[in-house]
């Protein structure tokens, strides 16, 4: 039965960044590949600053504003540069967060990672983590819903379906990005603090390009843009993962097959939406 | 306590970034072509390269061919899964939108890295394993190896210049690339040359494949450094410019070494795990501050 908690706390736990990345890469048409370049300096920033100072209040506030900072700098970005050409820097600023984080191993233990990272006062057993990142899946996911349904998710839905004639009509595309960004950066901020206090450890494995594709098959599997159809991709996937654990297969042809299989998810979904995902623009 | 650098480590460094650069260089260049054609991302590129070095080891070491027979298979191997990568993830999507073969190649490069760690394992494979027999120049120590296979790109990509400014089927590449609906309305099948493009591109890569198995060894976490060091080069070269992408290729790979191997002001060494960073710093450099790259070339317009 523990497991089955396991199971339901890790994918309550995933859920906020990912429903964050959905409303920007999903709705927003956004091509930001970055989104654990945020994860990165929010996990890292709430810990290091909450074990230096022993303080839980004063890691939330930290990793809170590093996030911000790192989400409006990729805000800035996708305002300045073409479609594709913030898709290879959102990638290359993660790669070299990435990089800083491998390689100042006076800070940050570099490969080794930070081990024993302290957990909420009220947070012991898995169950607690379960029931606690349950609700906070829950009320994300209504915000960001509503957030989707309302007034912001109509002008960033314009935004992604034609730029030009959204601002014609007086959207503010600056600060769409800010907040669009900004509430990406909300989301992994709430993942990675309940996810490395539930594991004990901040490591850099967690930050990689293969967490990322994780990111972007829940998000076209589930229908782009769409918070249900994120969640409901966002289960079946993770108890696809998770229960394969217990095919008779060794470790080493366990991991390659999972890969092909979600490599083919990932492709069957594209094929499926490739009318939706990414729409030709309207034109007269 | 202060140390000069002494002249041979300089030539070491500058060995090494000969060696490293010509690897770029033959990935870069076919991936600057597809991109100046066909304007997607290939992000299967580094696997596709490790697939062509793969087929070599395999075709060396398991089946025993002679190491030509076995190069040539490795190079038909790479056309061959380049070919298949265009029909099944690139042709049938760039056509609805020119970002969906950049999503459809990221699962096309979790397949195949699924599949060449089910058939050739996570250990690092050699197809020359055991030691390489080096010779000293002005100190620099470099072995057979590494100088055929300097030379080796430098003749391939000679070759390739000459075919795609002196004959007729470069003009035709070249038109393709310049303006694709130009050179379709004045007969130049574009559909056929899309895929020679890719198929070269794939040839190139499976190139750089060989050169890794034979230099270093090859294993499956190369891929991505690989993708991203190439699409360094195609940006800073000037997306679509392939001399552009070959020369930056060159300069990555140099500065690369130079990061790692220079005794800083005589105090500090930049530690090795910061080197794959220069290509990354070179992408954030060029996006923010010369998009259009060192060597861009203004495309035509009415």
């Amino acid at each position: 039965m523990n497991f089955v908690y396991h199971v339901i706390a890790i994918i309550a736990m995933s859920a906020p960044n990912i429903l964050g990345f959905n409303l920007i890469f999903g709705r927003g048409k956004i091509f930001h590949f970055g989104p654990l370049g945020v994860s990165i300096v929010a996990a890292y920033a709430t810990f290091l600053t909450t074990m230096a100072f022993g303080s839980y209040p004063l890691g939330l506030v930290a990793g809170f504003a590093a996030a911000a900072i790192v989400s409006a700098f990729f805000a800035w970005l996708s305002l300045r540069l073409d479609a594709d050409g913030f898709g290879v820097m959102s990638i290359a600023v993660h790669l070299s967060l990435l990089a800083v984080v491998l390689n100042w191993t006076s800070l940050t233990r570099g490969a080794l990672g930070i081990p024993r990272v302290p957990r909420f006062p009220f947070l012991h057993s898995t169950v607690d983590f379960m029931i606690f990142s349950t609700i906070v899946a829950v009320l994300w996911a209504f915000v960001l819903w509503k957030i989707d349904r309302g007034t912001f998710g109509r002008k960033l839905t314009a935004l992604s379906e034609h730029e030009w004639h959204a601002k014609a009509l007086g959207i503010d595309r600056p600060f769409i990005h800010l907040i669009v960004f900004l509430i990406g950066g909300v989301g992994a901020m709430l993942t990675n603090v309940q996810y490395h206090q539930y594991i004990y450890l901040v490591h850099p494995s967690d930050f990689g390009y293969p967490a990322f594709i994780f990111f972007v098959t829940v998000v076209v599997a589930g229908g782009p843009g769409s918070v249900r159809g994120c969640m409901l991709s966002l289960v079946l996937i993770s108890l696809l993962r998770e229960g394969m654990r217990f095919l008779p297969l060794s470790a080493n042809i366990l991991g390659p097959v999972r890969l092909i299989l979600f490599g083919v998810i990932l492709f069957v979904a594209v094929w499926v939406r490739r009318d939706t995902l990414f729409p030709k623009q309207r034109t007269v | 306590m202060r140390r000069a650098a002494q002249p041979s480590e300089y030539m070491q460094l500058l060995a090494n970034a000969l060696i490293a650069g010509s690897l770029a260089a033959l990935i870069a260049g076919g991936l600057a072509l597809v991109y100046g054609v066909l304007g997607v991302f290939n992000m299967a590129l580094g696997q596709l390269v490790l697939f062509g070095g793969y087929s070599t080891w395999w075709l060396h070491q398991v089946v025993h061919l002679p190491l030509i027979p076995s190069v040539l298979g490795g190079l038909a191997s790479g056309a061959l899964m380049t070919w298949f990568t265009f029909e099944i993830f690139v042709n049938p999507f760039y056509k609805h939108h020119r970002f969906l073969p950049l999503v459809t190649t990221i699962a096309w490069s979790m397949i195949l890295d699924g599949m060449m760690l089910l058939l050739f394992e996570e250990r690092p494979r050699s197809i020359l394993p055991g030691l390489k027999k080096t010779f000293e120049i002005q100190g620099a120590r470099i072995s057979v190896e590494q100088c055929i296979l300097i030379l080796l790109t430098l003749v391939a990509l000679l070759a390739f210049a000459y075919v795609f400014h002196r004959t007729s089927f470069g003009r035709k590449l070249r038109a393709v690339v310049q303006h694709d609906s130009a050179a379709l309305s004045l007969g130049i099948n574009s559909a056929v040359l899309h895929r020679v493009i890719f198929i070269v591109s794939g040839v190139f890569a499976g190139a750089g494949g060989i050169f890794i198995g034979i230099d270093q060894n090859l294993s499956p976490t190369f891929a991505f450094p690989l993708t991203i060091k190439a699409y360094a080069a195609i940006i800073a070269g000037g997306k679509g410019n392939i001399w552009g992408a070959i020369f930056c290729a060159y300069l990555i790979a140099g500065l690369e070494q130079v990061l790692v191997g220079v005794h800083w002001f005589g105090a500090f060494y930049v530690p090795a795990g910061y080197q794959q960073t220069v290509a990354l710093l070179f992408i954030i450099f060029f996006l923010l501050l010369k998009p259009s790259g060192l060597f861009s070339s203004q495309s035509r317009t009415a």
